[in-house]
């Protein structure tokens, strides 16, 4: 019964997972398991010093724990169930030795909660990297979706000449798009490093290392279910075994509230039936207290604020100030979004055309796995809208499309020393044919059609960019000069005041002719152009 | 498959042989015409095209499969007329299906994402209804076959969608635009949309050869330009000034088609003629068409 709940809350946060693409409706909340998240919550809030609105889902889960205990790890959690569905893959029947010092090892996740919850009160977001929803979320990111595209892909490709037989023309033709990301080997290893503690005991990282399980100790003991034993115990002890937290104390009839996740394996064990769960308004005794001393606080309290420090004093918070990466459209102030970012990576995800990417070291320790445009690698698409929709603490604004339009990015500059066209005197136009925005024209510069960039036109989407044929690094590179980041308010009404305008509309294209492939006549050229000197080259296509 | 030159020689004569078998001038009174011009709305002067052209079903056998190529390259409205309209592409391929076709892939290998463009063309969407009919964008290579290009000036081989190679009827739905390298992309030049590697044409070859050498294996059956809007300028993909000539051509002759097709509507602000065209008229001088259009018998008329 409860294997089937965990699978089936597996399989739901996979198809919210699966629904967070560009097409995702309006009203389909895709990251709602992040949202339900209160360790995520509070580390975004803390750290931005603001309510959120969709942290606020956070206050259900806080409600079910204060009400029914710890259950939402054995039951909710697909964090647990992975661990659980995994260790049962590779770890079952193998003998598993306790460990020594485990109670200490019990306290580990506290600390980290508490250096968590402290980092983000000095204003760093760092729960992402334990956070179980923010960890799963993000192997199944760069991990299981790229994974399962190109299994699907080869499965199509194998079944192909059936499809094809059966005059299935559809399937026939399918193939998906396939995403991939820089950070990819090492999600993975963490993800196998938090499988293979399996290794020690059951569910390591949730009874060691989880800060949100750690969270949701706290707030258990309230709870109205707890476990009971009666007297037909026979102290068989193989409940103590089993039990995959390590919940139980020596004398098998004691508990360790805060520990028991309520899964009733003990119950389903006891060869005399003596287990049960009953519901009781008692504040559970002697064991529901949380093993952790003073001293462990101060620790950790020291170590959330030394974290704090080492952090934000460092070159890398002075060049964040500078906004030196090219961030989705809609993402808040730069300082805002690195405190209320969390990692997850559900943006990239959704991303239509894979240019989101995560960072790796490009703005330190408070700017990993953060979300980066990579242009080079693919544009913005400009129907889409798609990333601040899934972004659970709205570090990246929701917006509609034609304020996302607004929300500009960054402005393409011409590396003129390296364009063709300004450096070797070549014919092409690629990226003023590629812009959707007119924004690169053809001006006459010293005899000579250059293209130039009119900034504000410009929101960065990068298509130039990513055209460009120069080999290696791009001739038109998008910089974040120029970006819009609004914490509220309208972005149409800031790129009106700031006199910019993102218009689909013809522009001054008129230069284009005679480089257009038509046969141009002579004299005409040089009546219309008098001041030029001859091109390098006939123009193209016309005669 | 390989195509050796016996095979292809004996494809082309049987190709031929059933084009000559397939008119109708003796069983249609009616004199036949080099082109049909009809002016009107979108899938109204399609159909009356359809009609002056012969029907479809001089082309469309039945139990037939057959490609419909319209340019859905770009995720544009079709406002932006950077691609071909809805209307017109449902309207043939609703045609198709009344002769009897037994399949119509509605094919393109698009520049930019495929569901996109797909979807923000509106042919999908126009399509959707008509059974036996497929939208679909290919991206990806196994989509593809080498095939050789024996009167190939520059281009001896392409990878071309390997449908065509397979018996299908192929019907060309371009639609009018200019373009940044050939001027303007009309019919022949939509042909690249049916092959593989499309960035040689732009960085290798002359991008105008290649085009007329393509036409020498892709030969479409019919085809149908829509230049009920016209890209004047800001080609292939706009934004750029949208002009309404409001018309249909249609023709068996691709370049006949095309050169019509330059002189609808001034291009860049000027005038152009069908022989100033490179690419036209090199296919032109290849004994691929005819290039001037007061030579034609043209059919015209409203829809």
């Amino acid at each position: 019964m409860r294997s089937l709940i965990q699978a089936l809350s597996l399989l739901l946060f996979s198809v919210f997972f699966v629904f967070a693409t560009y097409k995702l409706p309006n009203w389909l909340p895709a990251d709602i398991y992040l949202r339900l998240d209160p360790l995520l919550g509070m580390n975004a809030v803390f750290a931005a010093r603001e309510i959120i609105t969709r942290a606020l889902w956070a206050l259900v889960t806080i409600g079910a724990t204060l009400f029914i205990g710890r259950f939402f790890c054995a039951y909710v959690c697909p964090m647990g169930a992975s661990i659980d569905f995994l260790d049962f893959l590779f770890f079952w029947k193998r003998k598993r030795h306790s460990l020594k010092n485990e109670v200490s090892l019990r306290k580990a996740k506290y600390i980290f909660l508490i250096v968590f919850i402290v980092a983000a009160l000095t204003g760093l977001s760092l729960a992402f990297l334990m956070d179980p929803m923010s960890l799963l979320t993000r192997f199944y990111t760069f991990f299981i979706y790229p994974l399962a595209t190109t299994v699907i892909n080869l499965l199509l490709d194998l079944l192909r000449p059936l499809f094809q037989a059966l005059g299935w023309v559809t399937l026939s033709h399918l193939h998906y798009f396939q995403s991939v990301y820089y950070m990819t080997a090492i999600t993975l290893l963490i993800f196998e490093g938090i499988i293979f503690l399996n290794r020690f005991v059951p569910r390591f990282w949730c009874r060691y290392l989880c800060p949100l399980g750690a969270f949701l100790s706290l707030i258990s003991p309230f709870g109205i279910f707890k476990r009971r034993v009666n007297e037909d115990c026979n102290e068989c002890l193989r409940c103590q075994k089993t039990c995959p937290m390590g919940a139980i104390t020596e004398d098998p009839r004691g508990t360790r509230l805060p520990e028991c996740i309520q899964c009733r394996t003990c119950a389903k064990v006891c060869p005399q039936d003596a287990v049960a769960f009953p519901a009781s308004l008692s504040l559970g005794g002697e064991y529901s207290k949380v093993d952790f001393s003073r001293r462990g606080f101060i620790y950790s309290l020291a170590g959330g604020l030394g974290v704090g420090f080492l952090a934000t004093q460092t070159p890398f918070t002075l060049k964040q100030s500078k906004n030196n990466l090219i961030r989705p459209p809609g993402a808040i102030p730069e300082t805002e979004f690195l405190r209320t970012c969390i990692r997850c990576g559900e943006c990239m995800k959704s991303c239509l055309t894979n240019t989101l990417q995560p960072c790796l070291w490009e703005s330190g320790l408070s700017g990993l796995w953060t979300p980066k445009m990579d242009p080079r690698l693919a544009p913005c698409d400009q129907n889409c809208y798609v990333c601040g929709k899934v972004c659970p603490t709205q570090a990246i604004r929701s917006l509609s499309l034609e304020e996302k339009t607004h929300a500009k990015v960054g402005t393409a500059v011409l590396r003129k020393e390296m364009c063709l066209v300004w450096a070797e005197n070549k014919i092409c136009l690629i990226c003023d044919e590629i812009c959707p925005y007119n924004a690169i024209v053809f001006r006459p510069v010293e005899g000579y059609r250059r293209p130039v960039v009119i900034a504000s036109k410009c929101n960065g989407c990068g298509f130039c960019e990513q055209r460009c044929p120069v080999k290696g690094e791009s001739a038109i590179v998008v910089v974040p000069n120029g970006e819009i980041r609004l914490k509220e308010g309208s972005y149409v009404k800031e790129a009106k005041k700031l006199q910019l305008e993102f218009k689909p509309d013809p522009g001054d294209d008129k230069f284009i002719i005679e480089e257009s492939g038509f046969k141009v006549e002579e004299k005409k050229e040089k009546s219309t152009l008098p001041t030029e000197k001859p091109q390098p080259k006939k123009p193209k296509g016309f005669l | 498959m390989r195509i050796t030159r016996r095979k292809f020689l004996k494809m082309a004569a049987a190709g031929t042989a059933l084009t000559l078998a397939g008119r109708p001038s003796l069983s249609v009174s009616k004199e036949e015409y080099d082109l049909a011009v009809i002016s009107g709305e979108p899938a109204a002067a399609t159909k009356k095209a359809l009609e002056a052209i012969g029907g479809i079903s001089r082309f469309i056998r039945k139990g037939q499969r057959v490609v419909l190529k319209p340019n859905m390259s770009f995720a544009r409205t079709p406002d932006f007329s950077a691609t071909t309209h809805p209307l017109v592409v449902a309207t043939v391929a609703q045609a198709c299906v009344e002769a009897g076709a037994q399949q119509v892939l509605v094919l393109d290998h698009t520049l930019q994402r495929a569901e996109l463009c797909l979807e923000r063309t509106g042919i999908l969407e126009a399509c959707k209804n008509i059974s036996g009919v497929h939208v679909l964008a290919l991206q990806e290579k196994k989509f593809f076959r080498e095939i050789k290009i024996p009167q190939g000036k520059v281009l001896e081989r392409a990878e071309v969608i390997k449908e065509i190679l397979e018996g299908y009827a192929v019907i060309n739905i371009p639609v009018a635009k200019s373009h940044s390298a050939t001027g303007v992309s009309l019919g022949l030049k939509g042909l690249m949309g049916m092959i593989w590697d499309r960035e040689s044409f732009h960085s290798q070859y002359n991008i105008n050869q290649a085009i007329a050498d393509l036409a020498t294996v892709i030969k479409p059956q019919l085809t149908i330009l829509d230049a009920t809007r016209a890209l004047a300028t800001g080609g292939p993909g706009g934004p750029g000034e949208v002009k309404k000539p409001n018309l249909i051509i249609a023709g068996v002759d691709p370049v006949a088609v095309d050169s019509y097709g330059v002189s609808v509507v001034p291009w860049y602000g000027q005038n152009f003629k069908g022989r100033q065209v490179e690419h036209l008229l090199i296919a032109h001088q290849r004994g691929l068409g005819k290039i001037d259009i007061d030579q034609l018998k043209i059919f015209k008329e409203k829809a």
